[in-house]
């Protein structure tokens, strides 16, 4: 859907095989696989290639819709697997993904099947979004007229508002694959929605409930699937590194998941050394300066669980002792420059973003 | 059963505004939709909503330009209330965190509109329903405790008790299947337009008159149906909605000569005069060959006139909706579209606090008719109105559930009927005509006899074609025999409701003879305020639908020529 | 062809395997590599957790040093986790040259500047597109025949498919599969293959993370791979480093060797498993020893 070609469209309808996932709670069956051929031209969405088999074929197949044009965010299911809009996929390019000629439809992963591709968002995701203090705490006292706010702030967090709450990010969540009850990246943009909104009140203490929550912000596994999954750009990896940026980087919170720790210690690490020293991550994350000195008391444990597979790589000739203890580095000159780099970006006095959905591109 | 004082049928923003209102008032409130409330169609208005909140502007220009708008046809003292009323609620939405688009001094950005003569549209980029939707779901869910939500409900009637007063609804739960009736000392009908009698519609799918069929049932007149207004910029193929926001961003209207053909009709604002007019010379270009694209049933919108950068953040929809929808970048070449059926200015009479003349039922934005938008709404207007009359709709119904009982009636065997219904619609046999045949047959026909130009011939035979599809429908099969999610029953009875509103929508054409905003009838080209500065009600009875006439409520400006 | 080459720092650290055997491999396909040895970390995602602008100069200073590579066609790397933390920053670095002028403002004092439009390729992406798939086959000395090969991309290198340049053109989100026909082995598709191999959260959330390495390796396994490969050193840590605990998790026995794709590549090439390095892996690549031995068994 991404193209941008504004080739001639062909106006002949053609035959495409839909393979749709059917569940009937009723039957007392197991979902099971049907597959109807429609007839319309490429460009065409696969939700009107759907609606086409319903009416035509079988109108008990169950699917949410009504926009038809990727805004009322009802119709979210998986294409060929992958999750998307069925309004806002076309035919032609899901025959491209069709593993044999037919393109297949089942329901949203992640969240239980109602009936077809009907799933329970109230149980997953919209519990999710409610999580996360879903609404404005504004900023007292309320002006009489607008609050005056920057015009970049506004068109910042009107990305977030744009999520029309499909599911499509909830659905394919590799996090939540894994962890049902990671809070989900759905519910974490509408938190920055809220974050970065210079109207509301609650920044801190919102960014602070969310980094206290093990399965908050630092539980996202940064795999991109919601970025790739989202149909209006919203970017909820991008929004959930700009809580974690935001909650540790400005507002100093430690969070329960050594997220922020890993992520300083990361930080150090580069400057002291110009490259990543695996071995020496590990102390620095879970609180301490180095393998010798002093570690995070809750740390302990994890770190000593954690030196099996350090002692393995040493033992299988991997990595040398030496260099798992004093790793390796960048040259001095380079290591200078690198550390020039980070005195004069951090010296700052305040943190630049560059947000490409604000400023754009250039011609 | 559950009882409240005030039960809200449909979760857009009149009828998630009007939640809020009743609840602050102190009401038990609930809302019922048949969707989850954010995809209620109000999500897909694009372009903003109006309110003289500019220091240099003043609401009674507002509410002029929406009466000469409206071609006189609009009640002016709905109109004051509405307009005056405006700068409030936009100030009150912007405090409960509608982002909208600022400007460099941070304040409040306005866009030009279509008919207005300043700017005075705020707006969020080209996704405003969906912000302001977005936004009053957040405080539904923030108010959980004051505001029950019935998600996933459809409504299928009314209950009106022996003394003719509305006391709550039959609904059923569209994942179990079951039904349920629900007591209430007040409802507020709030469940949006029937674009979907129309083929193509900008309207969702959703869009199926349910409001305006119940009411009209329980015996609810309906008023200015005849109104129905064509979008000038919908895409050519799919009639998918291209924001008015792009005129109002300074982009062209280009025939296939190249010219603005704007300047015949509306010198002064062009491509910014009332979207009748707009629509009306289109249709003209087109009509007489100056189209463009296959079959010339297009015409060029230029959006590219209008910086690239400005259209990348102000218009981001369409942008993606050109490219997703048209396979063009809107940015770099004109896109085709061509008018398209978007609007009911009619419905449920109602007065400015949203009563109907049913005690006890109420009804709020597109199901309703207050009315603000007479002839031709203009653009912007359809979320204020929506925001306004649902909020003074819920402050008026707990109000007066205050100082009333609640309702006894039993209600088992009025149950038990729609249930009856509902399975007889399951068990028909394979016989007749499907229901998605007669839907079409009815969009069709009404998109060509009850569009931009109408006339007699083709109104009667519309008349006639309605009538013959209530017929169809009565034996009308579907395949869906189970009870979760049956969407093919539902299906069933929304077609029963577009009918009925696509029957008040033909009769109220064929009874106005006479050009007035939306209505332009060929065969009576002239506006008539002589005649027919009036209002048209339909009113359902035994007898079948009876035709009566109310007032237009004129306060401070009189008919004159419409000039753009 | 001459490359500018970013090995990365886990492949010099942790799995020195790969940066070996991607030495062996290169002259056999005429790659000449000019190692990037001043470049510094591509912060894995992480720099930019903390500070975007950070991240993106310390990026543009490894682009700079790999744009003054005389003759180099292109900078290469050999971890997934390097092309896409590398290529977000790029993608802001080129949108806006207010911004490449204020990022390399920063980088003036060491007499570097980034100009817009630096080609980085990871060795995957390089052999499709530059060397050519035919090209490779022909120099195939020990086809992999018999030997079932489940691909492991890691998430940076294939999502976000806009950013990355995967289109119906480059569809290189399906390389691997290819790939691995091309040295004549025979690919095994899996449920986990384009999934996330958890080491992102390994120290925030282990169990999540080792249950994600577990699973896809299960499924591997199902599936009746012989071994994996993967483009990415990071997935290598948690997939292999980390199987026995990944297994402990998932409760089940896992033996799923994992190779990096230049390994995969020298074997097809004829080079010795050792000397690419397989007995370093903490998973003995038992099957794919014993298949290597048997091949040249057959041939002898």
């Amino acid at each position: 859907m991404s193209s941008t070609t504004t080739a001639p469209r062909s106006s002949v309808p053609q035959a495409f095989k839909l393979r749709v996932r059917r569940y009937d709670p009723e039957s007392g069956q197991a979902a099971y696989w049907d597959e109807h051929e429609i007839e319309l031209e490429g460009h065409r969405s696969v939700l009107e290639g759907i609606l086409q088999a319903k009416n035509r074929f079988d109108g008990s197949i169950g699917i949410r819709c009504s926009c038809r044009q990727a805004i009322c965010g009802s119709c979210g299911v998986r294409i060929n697997g992958e999750p998307a809009l069925a309004c806002h996929t076309h035919l032609d390019e899901a025959i491209k993904s069709a593993k044999d000629g037919v393109i297949e439809i089942e329901p949203m992963g992640n969240m239980p099947v109602i009936k077809d591709l009907i799933v329970d968002m109230d149980a997953v995701h919209w519990k999710k979004v409610r999580r996360v203090t879903p609404w404005l705490i504004a900023k007292q006292p309320v002006p009489e007229r607008e609050y005056i706010v920057d015009r970049e702030s506004m068109v910042d967090v009107t990305q977030t508002m744009a999520c029309i709450q499909c599911g499509a990010c909830v659905s394919d969540c590799l996090a939540m694959e894994v962890d049902p009850g990671f809070i989900g990246p759905a519910a974490l943009a509408k938190a920055y929605r809220f974050v970065g909104d210079p109207r509301d009140d609650a920044r801190h203490v919102r960014l602070n409930d969310l980094s206290q929550d093990p399965q908050g912000i630092y539980d996202c596994t940064h795999c991109f699937k919601c970025v790739e999954a989202c149909p209006k750009d919203v970017n909820p990896m991008g929004q959930i590194m700009r809580l974690r940026r935001i909650a540790g980087s400005d507002e100093q919170i430690v969070d329960v998941n050594n997220g922020h720790r890993h992520e300083e210690a990361f930080t150090t690490l580069i400057r002291d050394y110009g490259l990543l020293h695996e071995a020496e991550l590990l102390p620095r994350s879970y609180g301490g300066d180095s393998w010798f000195g002093k570690f995070h008391p809750a740390a302990g444990k994890e770190l000593l669980s954690s030196l099996p597979a350090i002692v393995k790589a040493v033992v299988k000739g991997k990595v040398s002792p030496t260099k798992a203890i004093f790793g390796h580095k960048i040259a001095k000159r380079d290591l200078d420059s690198v550390k020039r780099i980070y005195e004069r970006v951090e010296g700052k006095p305040q943190r630049y973003e560059l947000n490409l959905y604000i400023v754009g591109e250039d011609e | 059963m559950p009882e409240h004082d005030v039960l809200i049928i449909g979760a857009g923003l009149a009828g998630q505004r009007a939640a809020l209102a009743a609840a602050q008032a102190g009401a038990s409130v609930a809302i019922m939709s048949k969707v989850h409330p954010v995809r209620s169609h109000s999500v897909a208005a694009a372009g903003g909503i109006n309110a003289a909140i500019s220091l240099d502007d003043d609401w009674r220009s507002h509410a002029f330009d929406t009466v000469k708008g409206s071609d006189f046809l609009g009640d002016q003292d709905a109109i004051e209330v509405m307009c005056s009323e405006a700068p409030g609620e936009v100030m009150h939405l912007e405090h409960m965190g509608v982002t909208f688009h600022r400007n460099e001094k941070g304040e409040m950005d306005l866009r030009a509109f279509g008919g207005a003569s300043m700017k005075r549209t705020a707006y969020v980029a080209d996704i405003t329903g969906q912000a302001l939707l977005h936004v009053l779901y957040e405080q539904l869910m923030k108010h959980h405790e004051q505001v029950e939500r019935y998600e996933e409900w459809f409504t299928t009637s009314l209950l009106i008790d022996d003394a003719g007063r509305c006391v709550g609804v039959i609904a059923r739960d569209v994942r179990s299947g079951r039904m349920e009736s629900f007591l209430a000392k007040n409802v507020i009908l709030a469940c949006g337009g029937a674009g979907q009698a129309y083929k193509p519609t900008t309207n969702g799918l959703i869009v199926t008159g349910d409001g305006i069929a119940l009411a009209y049932r329980a015996g609810a007149p309906l008023m200015d149906m005849e109104m129905v207004q064509y979008h000038p910029t919908c895409l050519v193929e799919s009639g998918i909605l291209i924001t008015e926001g792009a005129r109002g961003e300074g982009a062209h209207l280009l025939n296939a000569n190249g010219e603005r053909f704007m300047e015949k009709s509306a010198p002064n604002k062009m491509e910014l005069a009332s979207r009748d007019v707009v629509s009306r010379a289109e249709q003209i270009e087109i009509n007489e060959g100056r189209g463009v694209g296959p079959n010339k049933a297009g015409i060029y919108l230029d959006v590219t006139v209008v910086p690239r950068k400005r259209t990348l953040e102000a218009l981001r929809e369409i942008v993606n909706l050109g490219r997703d929808f048209a396979g063009v970048d809107i940015t770099r070449e004109p896109i085709m579209i061509r008018p398209g059926q978007h609007y009911i200015m009619g419905g449920v009479k109602t007065d400015i606090d949203g009563r109907t003349p049913i005690d006890g039922l109420y009804a709020a934005g597109e199901v309703a008719c207050v009315s603000v938008h007479g002839g031709n709404r203009l653009g912007a207007n359809s979320l204020l109105d929506t925001l306004i009359f649902g909020r003074r709709a819920g402050e008026h119904a707990a109000a007066r559930s205050a100082s009333m009982p609640m309702p006894a009636l039993n209600t088992v065997s009025r149950v038990q009927a729609d249930e009856a219904g509902i399975d007889a619609i399951v068990r028909r046999e394979k016989g007749g005509r499907r229901v998605s045949e007669i839907k079409d047959e009815l969009g069709e026909t009404m998109n060509r006899y009850a569009a931009v130009f109408r006339d007699e011939q083709g109104l009667q035979s519309a008349r006639e074609t309605v009538a013959r599809l209530k017929e169809e429908a009565g034996s009308a099969w579907i395949d869906d025999r189970g009870t979760v999610f049956n969407q093919d029953v539902l299906g069933a009875l929304e077609l029963s409701y577009m009918l009925d509103c696509a029957e008040a929508i033909v009769l109220g054409a064929i009874e106005r003879k006479e050009s007035r905003g939306a209505q332009f009838r060929t065969d009576y080209a002239e506006r008539d305020d002589e005649n027919w500065l009036k209002h048209i009600n339909i009113t359902a009875t035994a007898d079948g639908p009876k035709v009566s006439y109310s007032p237009v409520n004129i306060t401070q400006w009189e008919p004159e020529e419409r000039k753009y | 062809m001459k490359v500018a080459y970013w090995p990365g720092c886990v492949s010099r650290g942790f799995t020195p395997e790969l940066h070996g055997s991607m030495a062996k491999v290169a002259p056999l396909l005429d790659i000449e590599l000019v190692e990037l040895d001043r470049g510094n970390c591509c912060g894995a995602g992480v720099i930019a957790e903390h500070n975007q602008e950070l991240a993106d100069t310390l990026n543009a200073r490894t682009f700079a040093l790999a744009q003054q590579v005389e003759g180099a066609e292109l900078m290469m790397n050999i971890c997934s986790t390097c092309q896409g933390a590398q290529t977000e920053c790029q993608e802001r670095l080129d949108a806006n040259a207010q911004y490449r002028a204020h990022v390399n403002e920063t980088l003036s004092s060491d007499g570097l500047t980034y100009e817009k439009g630096l080609t980085n390729k990871n060795f995957l992406w390089l052999l499709v597109e530059e060397i050519g798939l035919d090209t490779l086959a022909s120099k195939v000395r020990r086809p992999l025949t018999n030997l079932k090969v489940g691909p492991f991309y890691g998430c940076y290198i294939v999502r976000p498919r806009n950013r990355l340049g995967i289109d119906d053109e480059h569809p290189r989100d399906h390389y691997m599969e290819r790939l691995i026909e091309a040295l004549g082995g025979t690919v095994i598709e899996y449920a986990g293959m384009r999934k996330c191999c958890g080491f992102p959260i390994i120290t925030m959330n282990k169990d999540a993370s080792l249950k994600q390495a577990g699973t896809h390796l299960g499924d591997a396994m199902d599936a009746e791979a012989d071994c994996l490969v993967t483009p990415c050193p990071l997935c290598h840590l948690n997939l292999d480093l980390q199987q026995p605990l990944a297994a402990k998790v998932v409760a089940r026995k896992l033996e799923m060797p994992v190779l990096h794709l230049p390994q995969l590549v020298g074997l097809a090439l004829g080079l010795d498993p050792k000397d690419l390095g397989l007995s370093r892996h903490v998973v003995k690549p038992t099957s794919v020893i014993d298949w290597s031995t048997s091949v040249v068994a057959s041939a002898a």
